[in-house]
């Protein structure tokens, strides 16, 4: 495995240099924005100027500049400073072959914030896409709009695939890295991965540049609150190679908002704190997790956060208060642990399958799944306070009573 | 199987136990919740034991595959510090305060209020409104 991933940094450098040579150079730092320069033949650079170099946690960035008359242009907008994870699994029907390929893709250098803002002109079209709902292809959307040109960060990113198979499913593996892709497949396979990160069209394009005849463009980026911090770069584009350089502006964030580097995005921690303190107040009374109602809240609260992110970091947070209560019924021997374990060792078979497959699905299958389960906890609970169940359920309760205080007593009096 | 437990003995049918208990662990490790309210009814239940049997019982199985399911979480990258360092002290000032609520309030109201609550979340995921 150490050796594998020796390798790939290299091919992907390798990649880098040949496909990037123009925005690496346009990239430069300390060259002054704005001052064009002739690339490609005749057409010259557009130019780019910005009217402020800071906001907090969000702002409006005004974007000013001179394109060759006649020519749409596109901004690329990008967090510099942050990467996050993208992943995306394969499961759909190839056309040539009609076999599922189950490959899957991830990668850990996808943007925390890409954007492509495209002529105004062009809003019908976006429009046009978000009505085929989710099943919107990016790539497509792209093409469409003729801001394939602009596409040209994440296209860098290393893309790891990985051939799967049922077996290594259920033991939870990846399955078999498979030798890195070349630059175009990386590039097809880095803009699925786009729409798997952002979810929605709102999120990766915008129509906000207003294009003069005479080729002068101006547009208004908003950069919504709740994103990475940090320097963004932005970039006008009018054709592959003809780019303006990198305008820089930083996104500045302050306590009690901060950077959740894993989800990639930022907040303000006073509502998770408030939220978490008032669900796990209402757990204890209902007698069940905190996690049920946690995640559905964060999630339908917060879209913004991912919905693995949401899986992997409420799990700790239950795994204490279930430590506590172990610790407590284990003083007075109130827990069977021939019984626990046994259970017990079943199910960790199925937690190690469990977080595996967050990550294989969508955030749409994941809502889906979760909306169900909290259907069928909802008729649990109601068949719970059914007359029949509480007469059941009282007298329970007073043996339980009864089992629990001869435990207590048995304890003392050991002590 | 047979447990014994405080001088009784109950007969334990582990495949039943293990299947349901693999099922909940699955779904409860990918959706990132504890499983105990679909526990505690697959011993009641299915496996015909006594509550006092199960109230520590199942919180023992669960801890097994919540231990499990953070380190894969935590593996996969999935697990982010700030975040957590956010809710954790709320999740314990909760586990303080709840108990001392507890007595004042009725179950029954708690249990209705909580289904009118999984109701309008869960059709808030399907996407229902």
């Amino acid at each position: 495995m150490k050796k594998k991933t020796g390798v790939l940094p290299w091919l992907f450098s390798a990649m880098v240099v040949i496909f990037g040579v123009h925005v690496a150079t346009a990239a430069e730092p300390g060259a002054t924005a704005g001052a064009g320069q002739v690339v490609a033949g005749t057409m010259t650079a557009p130019t780019i100027i910005i009217d402020k170099t800071e906001i907090n946690n969000g702002g409006v960035i005004k974007v000013s500049g001179q394109a060759p008359a006649g020519k749409p242009v596109f901004l690329e907008v990008w967090a510099v400073e942050h990467m996050v994870r993208a992943n995306r699994f394969d499961s759909d029907i190839d056309k040539d072959s009609g076999k599922r390929p189950y490959i899957f893709y991830s990668t850990s250098e996808m943007p925390a914030y890409y954007k492509t803002f495209v002529p105004k002109e062009l809003q019908p079209k976006i429009d046009a896409a978000k009505k085929e709902g989710k099943k919107w292809s990016y790539s497509a959307l792209l093409k469409d709009l003729g801001a394939d040109i602009a596409y040209s960060i994440p296209a860098k990113a290393k893309v790891e695939h990985y051939q799967s198979t049922l077996m290594a499913s259920v033991i939870g593996s990846r399955g078999d890295l498979l030798p890195a892709m070349d630059e175009k497949e990386t590039r097809k396979r880095s803009m699925q991965l786009v729409k798997a990160r952002f979810q929605s069209i709102d999120k990766v394009v915008a129509a906000a540049v207003d294009v003069k005849p005479d080729g002068s463009y101006t547009a208004d980026i908003k950069i919504s609150d709740g994103l990475a911090p940090g320097k963004y770069k932005i970039v006008a584009v009018v054709d592959k190679k003809v780019k303006s350089e990198a305008a820089t502006f930083e996104n500045k964030i302050s306590f009690p908002t901060m950077y959740l580097s894993n989800a990639g995005t930022s907040m303000n921690l006073i509502y998770p704190f408030v939220l978490s303190l008032a669900v796990s107040i209402f757990g204890v009374l209902m007698g069940a997790g905190g996690g049920f109602i946690m995640n559905p809240l964060l999630l339908a609260l917060f879209p913004v956060l991912p919905h693995t992110i949401v899986a992997g970091t409420v799990t700790p947070t239950v795994l204490f208060s279930q430590g506590s209560g172990i610790f407590n019924y284990s003083k007075i021997k109130f827990i069977s642990w021939k019984l626990g374990s046994g259970i017990g060792c079943a199910m960790l078979l199925g937690a190690f399958i469990g977080p595996k497959l967050t990550e294989m699905i969508t955030l749409d299958q994941f809502k889906f799944a979760f909306g169900w389960i909290l259907l069928i906890l909802a008729a649990l609970m109601l068949w719970q306070t059914t007359p029949g169940y509480m007469a059941k359920n009282k007298k329970e309760q007073s043996i339980l009573k009864e089992f629990k205080k001869r435990a207590e007593e048995t304890a003392k009096g050991k002590n | 199987m047979k447990v014994d437990f405080w001088g009784q003995e109950f007969e334990v049918n582990m495949v039943v136990g293990c299947i349901g208990g693999f099922l909940i662990a699955v779904l409860s490790s990918m959706f990132g919740f504890g499983g105990g309210p679909f526990m505690v009814p697959l011993m009641t239940v299915a496996l015909r034991l006594p509550m006092y049997l199960v109230v520590g019982s199942s919180l023992l199985a669960i801890f097994f595959s919540t231990t499990v399911s953070t380190m894969r979480h935590y593996q996969f990258g999935n697990f982010d510090l700030i975040f957590f360092l956010a809710m954790f002290p709320a999740a314990l000032l909760g586990g303080y305060i709840g108990p001392q609520i507890a007595k004042r309030v009725s179950p029954l109201v708690v249990k209705r209020v909580a289904c009118c609550g999984l109701v309008v979340l869960a059709l808030n995921l399907l996407g229902v409104y």
